[in-house]
């Protein structure tokens, strides 16, 4: 029996369905007359009706009217009722509204307001050859079983089109990478094209009866270089320093398991790229994957690890199952081969909520790691300091350049050198009569009190911290 | 070439696919070890592997196919990929030249990462294609030849000579390994052929410790 090669669970369960290959059905007569598509638009998909664990109705009701209050008055809400933004995005949010409160919580809408005309232009202007032969060799390839990207001339693929295009040309060094392919699908799903006209006096790009929503493009705008700036551009170079602090967190949240992935010899490039690269679109069950969007939007990057981390727990937790992989075929085979009732998404996300990983942890094991990575030969350094841990983060620095009358930040190209000081400290170091001995770095930060004043002349390494 | 049950195999060979995105790498690998084929299969993000045993002679081999993302910038991620590759299949698509004339730069990057031993077989694929063909089947053998490569032309599509490429990759494997055994008198003494952990391992060998990354 051949090891399963890495395919989401949607697309597993229409083979057990169907025994004939998968491409040669559609390539000869189409998606046959059996294949309905299910409730998220998956062709011979599984999620017919809502799973066990889906909320009653009148809770749905209830969660829609609240995200109705908020989102009405946002900046009030933002401003005073973060908590409760954060809270409903854990419990997920109302299929309805999603195509309302994402591009609210990545702060797309203040994007696209400052720059209305933007994304016009771009959709306008002709894409660089290289990268829209590359784009549009990959469009029927991205989620070729989602009936909205199904026909080439659809507004799924034509939409991945110009949203892809629109990106290489609004950051022309970073270009097109291949991941940001199912981010944008996913974004394009839950965002309608527009019905409304143009703010501008721009014509619609010729060919297109529907334009893509600007709001596809503003929301992945944010998610490659607010929320994950470093993983999308030539070098990778974030994803790289995520995967030793994924690994770090392993050994002290999973030690067990972390010995074992060291043992059979899997490094976390071997699963975790994909994983967060595609915010888990293609390694979840539909539903799971927007649950996780929901609460990534909210609390940013953290997210990612801890649904990885409970991903692995639930691959390899217990030593029966360390037991069943001896070597690293059959453990990347249990990475990719959790039973889809474990991937349920009330089950799943309430154990990703519980994960011990706070944002203080997270952030304190990023510089360490930052601090390890080997002078690299070619690429810049990754600068995670330059991402934002959320909705709120998002909205106080959106906040902020708008008192400054600024445009959208602009996220700063050119990096001399991260800054290796730590942050400046709250009071003034009590500094007399200490001897110092250079900048130590702590696991914990210093405590609120200074140092000691009393041990002139026997002051030890500690006491000179900041 | 017949199958055998996974859990009995003398030998585990790493083979790995390597190419520009979009010459068929993934459908190269599902035909080869389901017999499948799809137009639609996706972008392959990040890597992927497939297994399929085979009998070589009396011997029963364990291919262990790996595949990654051909586009430029997954090289900063998937170097340890070619971590303990004993073969190679380089594939260009035929119908597109622009994937053949960056044939060297991919061997560099091979020759780069993995050890100098290892077997590689130039493959031009979607032979299927022959009014689209961009390559001349006489230029990319003087080519393979000239550089010391295998090589053939396939179709995923039809699977033309698909396991007719994986098989002579891994008949030049062992008919190397099996030398190497003659030459030496320590079994599993090099990287060639090396067997994973939890098989037979050789007198005082550690079980493979070596961190991908």
């Amino acid at each position: 029996m051949a090891q399963a090669l890495g395919e989401d669970l949607v697309q597993t369960l229409e083979l057990q369905d169907d025994s004939s290959s998968l491409g040669s059905d559609s390539e000869l007569s189409g998606p046959g007359p059996y294949r309905q598509a299910d409730r998220y638009g998956f062709i011979g998909g599984s999620s017919a009706e809502p799973g066990p664990g889906h909320p009653p109705a009148d809770l749905i009701r209830q969660r829609e009217m609240k995200w109705v209050e908020m989102t009405s008055h946002w900046e009030k809400t933002m401003s005073r009722r973060y908590k409760k933004v954060k809270t409903q995005c854990r419990k997920g949010i109302p299929s309805a509204l999603r195509s309302r409160c994402w591009p609210l919580l990545c702060g797309a809408h203040v994007c696209q307001n400052k720059s209305p005309c933007t994304y016009e232009q771009l959709a306008k202007a002709p894409g660089d050859p290289q990268w829209m032969e590359t784009i549009s060799r990959d469009l029927h390839r991205q989620f070729p079983l989602h009936e909205m990207f199904v026909s080439p001339q659809g507004h799924g693929q034509q939409g991945l089109l110009q949203v892809l295009k629109a990106y290489t040309l609004h950051r022309p060094e970073q270009g097109y990478c291949q991941a940001q392919g199912p981010v944008a699908a996913v974004l394009l799903m839950h965002l309608p094209p527009e019905v409304s006209p143009p703010l501008c006096s721009f014509p619609l790009p010729r060919g297109s009866f529907c334009a893509p929503t600007q709001e596809a493009f503003w929301c992945l705008v944010q998610i490659c270089e607010v929320y994950l700036p470093g993983y999308y551009g030539p070098h990778m170079e974030a994803v790289q320093l995520d995967a030793e602090v994924f690994m770090a967190l392993l050994r002290r949240l999973l030690p067990r398991v972390h010995k074992h992935l060291q043992q059979v010899g899997v490094g976390p490039l071997l699963y975790m790229p994909e994983w967060f690269l595609c915010l888990f679109a293609r390694s979840l069950p539909f539903p799971t994957v927007l649950r996780v969007w929901d609460t990534f939007f909210s609390e940013g990057v953290k997210v990612l690890f801890r649904v990885g981390l409970t991903l692995v727990r639930l691959a390899l937790g217990t030593t029966e199952q360390r037991l069943a992989c001896p070597g690293l075929l059959e453990t990347l085979g249990a990475l990719r081969a959790i039973p889809p009732t474990q991937l349920q998404e009330e089950v799943f996300m309430s154990q990703v909520h519980s994960v011990a990983l706070s944002e203080q942890d997270l952030q304190r094991e990023i510089k360490v790691q930052l601090a390890r990575l080997p002078e690299s030969t070619s690429g810049p350094p990754p600068r995670p300091q330059a991402r934002l841990p959320g909705a709120q983060a998002i909205f106080e620095a959106q906040q902020l350049a708008g008192v400054q009358g600024g445009t959208r930040p602009e996220v700063p190209q050119i990096v001399v050198q991260p800054p290796e000081e730590p942050r400046p400290p709250r009071r003034k170091p009590q500094t007399r009569g200490k001897t110092f001995h250079g900048l130590l770095t702590r696991s914990r930060g210093p405590p609120l009190e200074g140092p000691p004043r009393s041990h002139r002349g026997s002051a030890s390494f500690l006491d000179t911290r900041f | 070439m017949g199958n055998r049950a996974e859990e009995d195999y003398n030998f585990v060979f790493k083979v790995v696919l390597i190419g520009e995105s979009g010459v068929g790498k993934t459908n190269l690998l599902s035909r080869f070890t389901r017999n499948e084929f799809s137009h639609d299969s996706r972008t392959t993000i990040g890597v992927e592997f497939s297994t399929r045993t085979v009998m070589l002679g009396t011997a029963a081999v364990k291919a262990q196919i790996w595949d990654t993302a051909g586009l430029e910038r997954y090289r900063a991620i998937t170097s340890a990929y070619y971590r303990g590759a004993v073969g190679a299949l380089l594939v260009f698509d035929l119908t597109k030249h622009q994937t053949y004339a960056v044939v060297e730069r991919w061997l560099k990057e091979l020759y780069d990462h993995a050890e100098a031993t290892i077997v590689v077989m130039l493959v031009g694929n979607k032979s299927d294609l022959q009014q689209a063909r961009e390559v001349p089947t006489e230029e990319a053998r003087m080519f393979a030849e000239n550089n010391g490569l295998l090589f053939l032309e396939t179709s995923a599509l039809d699977s033309t000579n698909v396991e007719l490429a994986f098989e002579t990759v891994l008949k030049e494997i062992f008919s190397k390994v099996s030398k190497q055994r003659q030459n030496s008198s320590r079994t599993n003494a090099i990287a060639l052929g090396r067997a994973q952990a939890g098989q037979e391992p050789g007198p005082g060998e550690k079980r493979a410790c070596c961190i991908s990354l």
